[in-house]
């Protein structure tokens, strides 16, 4: 790998007694667009302003090109920051906001302004130059605030949870912006959110965080498929949980609900195995003959919402959820259904039960 | 009582009590400035107050203290408030602090001048520290002067100022300032375009009730004048209580009406900062 863009060694944080960061490795390639992902309080907002340079971390290495942050200003650094609730300038107007960038890094004023012109037209918001913050919707506040962020290019842009205060409508249209601009900007794209499914739409690659530390670290379809962990798998998606135990060449789920031949050769004797809601099917007659990967089950509840249908039902005991395409579902469902699934798509987690 | 009743009545109150105690005494003085020594109707005692070098050298020494005293103020304001809003960490020291601020408000206001008398005299504290670090000769008359009008007027007003401006700090949001920071401008700069600009409404409205409370004060520049020095109020309260000339006293009290409304009202001018 050629020299990362950003390099985080060791980093820990701790806020009083309670640990925010411990042990952070993470490297970031120029021109990736990354996502910090974890439920609040993970520590992805805190690593985040690490490396912005408005916490100081305890312990370990910040590397931009190669050349250390730690103890420098966020003014020194050469990165950018869209903060939570964008923080505009209020007694300045738009043009103001976005050429205060080009002028802090000692622009003319004409030079400046033509630079923020520049940036607002890439947002789409140049003909609201002369307007206030206040004067402009949420939506078009995170467009400038975007654009006062880009507007110096920077060799890394941090975003806070920069949807997180629009609504889903134009949540979904900024996402797809974002990764556009991103790419034809060519600036290497950091950002921290909750939402999985928006660190799945946007990222190259998402870096999964919980209780201070990196959880996994993948595409987003590896995490979905290959989730390392009990944790990983419940936070990114929807998944069913069983209990596995190995007897010989086959493994075993739920005590006897299904078994399924393995050639996996170093695998844990007892273990959990992930199955996803859409990997579950309703089994046809044609394929009653299956052994193994079928079960039966009890219907409990049928969400009908269109695109597709959850179908939650029990299975000794057991709650499970099945995702089927839409509208296929019968009006009224049998007491007994039959469930089959492809043993392919059953993940063994590695560790733990 | 009905819901609709009680605000009106409520508001018929305050009204009351406005023109019962200001309105229409203002009119009362406003008319007896307007009148001469016959009942006649006269701008003559404006005349007095405007066209006589020693009224108007009142009127100017007045304007002076105060104006120095809401610089002064402000000045010595802001890093104080700085202190207590963003550098002091600990809870109980901050509400130390504010409450060693405020309790000179609770204390007579001629109290606290006949303090500053007593530091400010010729064997006060002041003079003889500064003969004791051989910084003057003898000791200095301050006393009496309008340094020590300024010094006494200051120490009265300076917790206000300090309370309104940090209030003003406290609003700013800090998200500002790191957005400052993170687009490349040192702190310096960061508080020059952004945290100053931002708190400048605050500061405006605390420098203009500074100000207005410095033009009408009477204790202190009574008690630390020694008679030496006269401002605006004095010369008012001496018309009413010793020569009663009701006119001029009322012509004297709309001219620093009219003074201090002009000169808050080309302050706030300067406020006008969009948030």
């Amino acid at each position: 790998m050629p020299q990362p863009l950003l390099s985080l060694q060791g980093i820990t944080k701790s806020f009083g007694s309670a640990p925010a960061l411990r042990e952070i490795n993470l490297e970031i390639a120029h021109g990736e667009f990354v996502a910090l992902l974890g439920p609040s309080g993970c520590g992805k907002t805190t690593l985040l302003r690490s490396i912005a340079g408005f916490v100081t971390p305890d312990s370990g290495r910040i590397q931009i090109d190669g050349v250390d942050m730690v103890g420098s200003p966020p003014h020194l650094r050469p990165l950018n920051t869209v903060f939570q609730h964008y923080a505009l300038f209020p007694h300045m107007t738009v043009a103001q906001n976005a050429a205060y960038g080009p002028l802090r890094a000692g622009l003319s004023k004409r030079e400046a302004e033509t630079k923020a012109i520049e940036a607002l037209a890439m947002v789409d918001m140049a003909r609201f130059s002369e307007r206030y913050p206040r004067e402009l919707s949420g939506g078009q506040q995170q467009r400038v605030a975007l654009a006062r962020a880009v507007v110096n290019r920077p060799k890394l842009l941090l975003l806070d949870e920069p949807l997180s205060a629009l609504d889903m409508k134009l949540r979904k249209r900024m996402q797809l912006e974002l990764k556009q601009l991103q790419s034809s900007l060519g600036i290497t794209f950091l950002f921290v959110t909750h939402d999985q499914e928006e660190a799945m739409a946007m990222a190259d690659r998402i870096v999964l965080m919980n209780e201070g530390r990196i959880e996994q670290v993948g595409t987003g379809p590896q995490l979905y498929m290959q989730p390392r962990t009990r944790f990983a798998a419940e936070f990114i998606g929807e998944a069913n949980f069983f209990d596995f135990r190995r007897s010989g060449g086959a493994i075993e789920l739920n005590g006897g609900l299904a078994t399924v031949a393995t050639h996996a050769p170093d695998l844990p004797d007892r273990g959990l195995a992930v199955l996803r809601p859409e990997f579950l099917r309703l089994a046809d007659a044609s394929e009653l003959s299956l052994e193994g990967c079928r079960f039966s089950a009890t219907p409990l509840e049928t969400l009908r919402l269109g695109s597709h249908d959850i179908l939650y039902v029990q299975a000794q005991g057991h709650t499970m959820s099945v995702r089927l395409p839409g509208n296929r579902l019968p009006a009224h469902l049998p007491d007994q259904v039959e469930l089959v699934f492809d043993p392919a798509n059953l993940h063994l987690l590695c560790q733990e039960p | 009582m009905s819901a609709q009743k009680f605000p009106a009545l409520l508001l018929g109150a305050a009204l009351a009590f406005l023109t019962a105690f200001f309105l229409i005494p203002m009119t009362v003085v406003l008319v007896a400035s307007l009148q001469d020594k016959a009942g006649g109707l006269s701008i003559a005692q404006y005349a007095r107050v405007l066209a006589d070098s020693y009224h108007l050298a009142v009127v100017l020494t007045t304007f002076r203290i105060s104006i120095f005293t809401t610089l002064l103020c402000v000045a010595l304001a802001y890093p104080l408030a700085w202190y207590l809003v963003r550098i002091v960490r600990w809870r109980w020291w901050r509400r130390a602090c504010v409450i060693l601020l405020v309790i000179p408000l609770f204390t007579s206001n001629i109290v606290r001048s006949f303090g500053w008398i007593v530091l400010l005299g010729r064997n006060g504290l002041v003079n003889d520290a500064a003969v004791a670090l051989g910084l003057a000769d003898r000791p200095m008359r301050i006393l009496g002067t309008e340094t020590a009008i300024l010094v006494g007027m200051v120490y009265v007003l300076l917790p206000l100022a300090v309370l309104g401006i940090g209030n003003a700090l406290l609003k700013v949001d800090r998200a500002l300032e790191s957005a400052s920071d993170d687009l490349g401008a040192t702190p310096l700069r960061t508080f020059l375009h952004i945290t100053f600009p931002l708190t400048l409404p605050g500061v405006v409205a605390s420098a203009v009730m500074v100000f207005t409370l410095a033009t009408s004060a009477y204790v202190t520049p009574a008690l630390l004048s020694g008679g030496r020095v006269t401002v605006l109020s004095m010369l008012i309260f001496q018309q009413y209580s010793a020569t009663f000339d009701f006119s001029f006293g009322g012509a004297l009290s709309i001219v620093l009406l009219a003074l201090t409304l002009i000169l808050v009202g080309v302050a706030s001018r300067f406020g006008k900062v969009r948030t």
